[in-house]
């Protein structure tokens, strides 16, 4: 174990590398905030949305469907819907958990987003290559931290200042959010054949996002891929 | 500054959320995973990625489709920085200029 290895400096190394993430993470914390504020939602209730729920899509989601009378039910079945993803990431983190002990399990995964999840798995790969251990668990946190602590306050502070933020979403910022994912993606490349499952998902998921309303996008596509996996790995 | 209902619905989004969240792990932490099964998994990382950002791919503004294919072309050459400099200035400038 040399000194890069340390548990803070492991801890540093995720904020480090979370931080061009937040570039991204910020301006839509603000957009979620101002609609917010737009439906009558108070900073309060925003700040508590972010950070008990702490899962984007999901708020953004509520957001849209705040009305008063509050549809309470309604609010957290399309919740459970768009995060039915989470299921998957954290099935495929599941290997690199086993070891750990429950009290670290736990909040570790309630910490659990696109953002923590998609650059620990890359940098898992990337340990793997150079034979160290595959997962840390400091990085995770490091990472997962970072992105709590950019969410639920800009939310709130776009809710406290309301529509003065509104043109946020005209500054280009948005595509930060598709620049991170296409860079995870390349980090877990392993040639065409491996990727041909991520074509199906791709296909799938703009078919259905074209089609259907809400988030269903998501899980169609990811499945499609799964299945796409399971058919090629099943023939060779 | 809070109703019983939103609280009710912020704490059932809370529930649901990290049910979500922890049962990947409950379903499979005692199980050894068939070569199959693993080669599922180790897709699953990539296909859930391409699927949440496949909306962008099919936006109705061109500005954001060029400025798209200048950052996928990014992601193929660089890092994490210059990538999000490049598609938020290139969103940023070309949605101002296609207005």
């Amino acid at each position: 174990m040399n000194v890069s290895d340390s548990p803070v400096a492991e801890f540093k190394r995720g904020i480090k590398e979370c931080l061009p993430v937040t570039i991204g993470l910020l301006p839509f914390a603000l957009i979620l905030g101002v609609q917010g504020s737009q439906q009558g939602i108070s900073w309060l209730e925003m700040m508590l949305m972010t950070g008990l729920n702490f899962a984007g899509g999901s708020e953004f989601a509520a957001v849209g469907l705040w009305a008063d009378p509050l549809p309470v039910l309604l609010i957290i079945a399309v919740t459970l819907m768009i995060n039915t993803r989470h299921i998957l990431m954290g099935a495929a983190l599941t290997p690199y958990l086993k070891g750990l002990p429950l009290k670290k399990v736990l909040p570790a995964l309630f910490f659990m987003t696109d953002e923590s999840w998609a650059l620990s798995l890359a940098d898992i790969n990337k340990r793997k290559k150079s034979g160290e251990q595959p997962f840390s668990l400091a990085y995770y946190i490091g990472v997962s931290l970072t992105v709590y602590f950019v969410w639920f306050p800009f939310a709130g502070i776009g809710a406290a200042v309301g529509p003065q933020f509104g043109d946020v979403a005209a500054w280009g910022f948005g595509m930060a959010f598709p620049a991170v994912f296409l860079v995870l993606l390349r980090s877990l490349w392993k040639g065409f054949s491996a990727a041909l499952p991520w074509l199906v998902s791709f296909l799938t998921a703009i078919v259905v996002y074209v089609n259907i309303d809400g988030a269903w996008y998501v899980p169609a596509g990811a499945l499609a891929g799964l299945l796409a996996t399971y058919i090629q790995v099943g023939k060779s | 500054m809070i109703s019983w209902a939103s609280l009710l619905t912020i704490l059932g989004m809370m529930a649901v959320t990290y049910f979500t969240r922890l049962i990947g792990f409950f379903a499979l932490r005692n199980r050894t995973l068939s070569k199959r099964a693993a080669a599922v998994a180790d897709a699953a990382p990539g296909c859930v990625l391409i699927a949440v950002i496949a909306p962008y791919f099919v936006s109705d503004k061109p500005s954001e489709l060029i400025a798209l294919a200048l950052t996928v072309f990014a992601a193929s050459r660089w890092g994490m920085l210059p990538t999000v400099l490049v598609g938020v200035v290139s969103a940023g400038v070309l949605g101002h200029l296609m207005k």
